[in-house]
């Protein structure tokens, strides 16, 4: 018989820390935040089996704002430190969070390979096209044509696609939601820790102070009005021609996720290396 | 909600905690928001409203005269919309807001409360749910009322009122 909870059974307020997040009132980090702690609420996730890891921009400050294990690394490296917790930890729920710029353009390697590998960790990027921390470049998934102050004209550039290079790489869980969902993102971020292997969440999370015009995006976004595949060809054709807005689990494989080989458990000796490697 | 959904007494008093409490915890999070953006109006009017919310989830709890209240996620399919009815939406806020904007959310707030313990009325399994239901939603009805004096007060500012010649920066 399933455990009965009682109202005393975990909140989203006990993943939350002490600090107050610095974000300017009206971004949708807050509300990517709230997702988190309610999902790890929802799995009852103790918070000293949770590591929440990150790299540099506005949305890696959420391991600060949560009371589970975390790490605010270097930029565009959180995935390559989720996964080496995750293979010298596999016991832990390891949550990798940032932003669009850290994740696709200076950590872009990172993500393909973190795919390829299929470890089962769940990456969150809340994607706002724009570098906000450093006061509102265009990113890798900005608009071509976003005229602004430090790209007038815009950039002319074909934006990177996370969800198709997601899917192309070998994610396992590829999913997109939006910030102003609070409920839906929690539900989904749910679904992507439970689903094994590498799990992929872009959230759009509006930038209001460097991409006002993003408040917009609550009209924009729409549930995809189709069940999640778990073939990667039509999950292909559903995310290179949707409208960017839609939302929902969009793929969701069942390769079977990397597990680490930890040797013969014979142990080797240092010096017999050194000489074997010598000049 | 189905026609044939039936609610007791005890289940009512669960969802009316997960209510209030994520009501508290939701405008506490909105206060500190303002606190680190140095509105201390609206900072003090949204910790205002959170401590009233918690007192509220005391209340029910307590009403609950000691039976044990099962756990009502917010992520849960018995809300009328996608979260519990007093959380108010966190993508609307402006560090340069106003009591007139958070009234105005607070009170869309207590509408939807009023509108679900109204159905809960309709759905309760017995005149002592039913009895809760009607108190709540009277409750929630006398905060609209409340929220719509207050907005008398403070009027809808004038266009411009987010604009500021001297933007902050995000602190490093």
């Amino acid at each position: 018989m399933a455990e009965i909870k009682t109202i005393e059974a975990p909140s989203p307020r006990d993943y939350k820390s002490e600090v107050k997040p610095v974000w300017c009132p009206g971004c949708g980090d807050f509300s990517v935040l709230g997702s988190i702690t309610t999902a790890l609420a929802e799995l009852s996730l103790a918070p000293e089996n949770v590591a929440v890891i990150s790299g540099i921009g506005c949305s890696s400050r959420i391991p600060a704002y949560t009371n589970t294990y975390g790490f605010h690394g270097v930029h565009g490296r959180a995935l390559a430190l989720g996964t080496g917790l995750k293979v010298a930890r596999p016991d832990l729920t390891v949550l990798v969070t940032g932003g669009d710029g850290d994740g696709f353009s200076i950590g872009g390697n990172h993500f393909l390979h973190a795919c390829r590998r299929n470890i089962n960790l769940t990456y969150i990027v809340m994607d706002n096209r724009v570098y906000g921390m450093t006061k509102g470049q265009p990113s890798p998934t900005t608009e071509p044509d976003w005229d602004s102050a430090l790209a007038p004209g815009g950039t002319g550039l074909r934006p990177f696609h996370p969800l198709v290079i997601a899917l192309a790489s070998g994610a396992n869980f590829v999913a997109r939601s939006f910030s102003g969902d609070l409920a839906g993102s929690a539900r989904m971020i749910v679904a992507a820790i439970e689903h094994p292997g590498f799990s992929f969440v872009e959230i759009l999370s509006p930038c209001v102070t460097f991409r006002p015009d993003e408040r917009e995006w609550k009209k924009m976004v729409h549930t995809a009005s189709v069940e999640p595949t778990d073939d990667p060809s039509r999950a292909a054709r559903r995310i290179m021609t949707d409208d960017g807005f839609n939302t929902g689990i969009l793929y969701r494989g069942d390769r079977r996720p990397y597990e680490a080989v930890h040797g013969t458990g014979e142990s080797v000796d240092p010096t017999a290396l050194e000489a074997e490697f010598s000049l | 909600m189905s026609k044939t959904e039936t609610i007791t007494l005890i289940d009512l008093l669960a969802r009316a905690y997960t209510i209030e409490r994520e009501a508290e915890y939701r405008y506490a999070d909105l206060a500190d928001q303002m606190e680190v953006h140095n509105n201390l109006e609206l900072a003090g009017l949204f910790r205002k409203m959170s401590v009233i919310e918690g007192k509220h989830a005391t209340q029910i709890k307590d009403r609950a005269e000691g039976q044990v209240l099962p756990h009502i996620s917010p992520l849960a399919s018995h809300w009328p919309g996608a979260e519990p009815p007093e959380n108010i939406a966190t993508e609307d806020m402006h560090y340069m807001m106003t009591p007139h904007h958070a009234l105005k959310l607070a009170l869309a707030g207590e509408q939807q409360a009023a509108i679900f313990y109204e159905e809960m009325s309709r759905i309760a399994a017995d005149a002592p749910t039913r009895a809760f239901a009607e108190e709540m939603a009277i409750e929630e009805h006398e905060h609209v009322k409340m929220a719509e004096d207050l907005l008398a007060q403070y009027p809808e500012p004038e266009a411009g009122w987010d604009e500021d010649p001297d933007p902050p920066m995000l602190q490093e």
